[in-house]
């Protein structure tokens, strides 16, 4: 697999689109290519960032937030 | 290639910063994370299981479980905001996939589908550009995908569907889709590099 395909493959990887048939190739090419590899699969998830910023935010309720950091220090005392 | 991020006050504590501090079990570092997030997160949310009850539920759930799994976090991996997006991404897929409304919940995206097609298409105004929104630069970016690239990469990162399932679902070749999603990521991955160089 050449690298050009192996980005391609990649950006497909972190959206869990990757079918299972090329899975095998994907992970071989993986191991061949090394460190090159994973810094490229790390730069890949900045996509997840990128649509998640790419969405209107939501407000939320005051209170969740209360219940969460209520529940927080609740951990914290355990 | 990171994403732009959302600009800071001045003095604010960075993300690295205050995940290092969440990791010292600070819960003010927690809150300060969730006040700068929580509404993107539960964007996100809301994008996958339409149901604003249970997107609360899972949003207080995520950030209980950033609070939780902080230790899992490193820098060398990658970006808070992406760690966060990614877990938060994996939870409402598999909430979605167990809950029993995911029959409806299909209806109510054929629904939209069928009445927004390309729904990210959103116009933005120079005004919006000027105030450096970051969303609308981001938006920008994926807007210049053609709609069925834009549905493919929709259904695949927001519904956790394959590509024989987006195939099925959008009766299109298995090949076709792959392409779609390929050029479609490719394209954004570039554009998001180009839109990082120029900030």
């Amino acid at each position: 697999m050449s690298f050009e395909e192996f980005q391609n493959r990649a950006r497909l990887y972190v959206i869990g689109a990757l079918e299972p048939e090329e899975t095998e190739e994907f992970e071989k090419a993986r191991k061949d290519y090394a460190q090159k590899a994973e810094d490229f699969i790390a730069q890949c998830y900045d996509l997840h960032e990128a649509f998640a910023l790419s969405l209107k935010p939501e407000k939320t309720s005051d209170v969740l937030k209360q219940r969460l950091m209520s529940m927080v220090r609740q951990r914290q005392a355990q | 290639m990171p994403a732009a991020a959302p600009e800071l006050e001045p003095g604010a504590p960075t993300d690295i910063e205050l995940m290092n501090a969440i990791q010292r079990e600070d819960p003010e570092a927690l809150s300060q994370l969730y006040d700068r997030y929580n509404g993107i997160i539960k964007a996100l949310i809301l994008r996958v299981i339409h149901n604003e009850a249970e997107a609360d539920d899972l949003l207080q759930e995520i950030f209980m479980e950033i609070w939780n799994q902080a230790k899992n976090f490193s820098a060398q991996k990658g970006k808070p905001l992406g760690w966060m997006v990614t877990l938060a991404r994996r939870r409402a897929i598999d909430g979605l996939r167990k809950k029993q409304a995911y029959a409806r919940a299909e209806e109510r995206l054929q629904t939209e589908t069928e009445q927004q097609p390309d729904a990210w298409v959103h116009n933005a105004t120079e005004e919006e550009i000027t105030f450096g929104d970051t969303r609308v630069l981001v938006r920008r970016v994926i807007n210049t995908l053609p709609p069925a690239q834009q549905q493919a990469i929709n259904l695949a990162f927001f519904r956790g569907m394959s590509q024989r399932e987006i195939a099925a679902k959008t009766n299109t070749p298995l090949g076709t889709v792959k392409t779609r999603l390929e050029l479609g990521l490719k394209k954004i991955y570039d554009g998001l590099k180009e839109l990082r160089d120029e900030l």
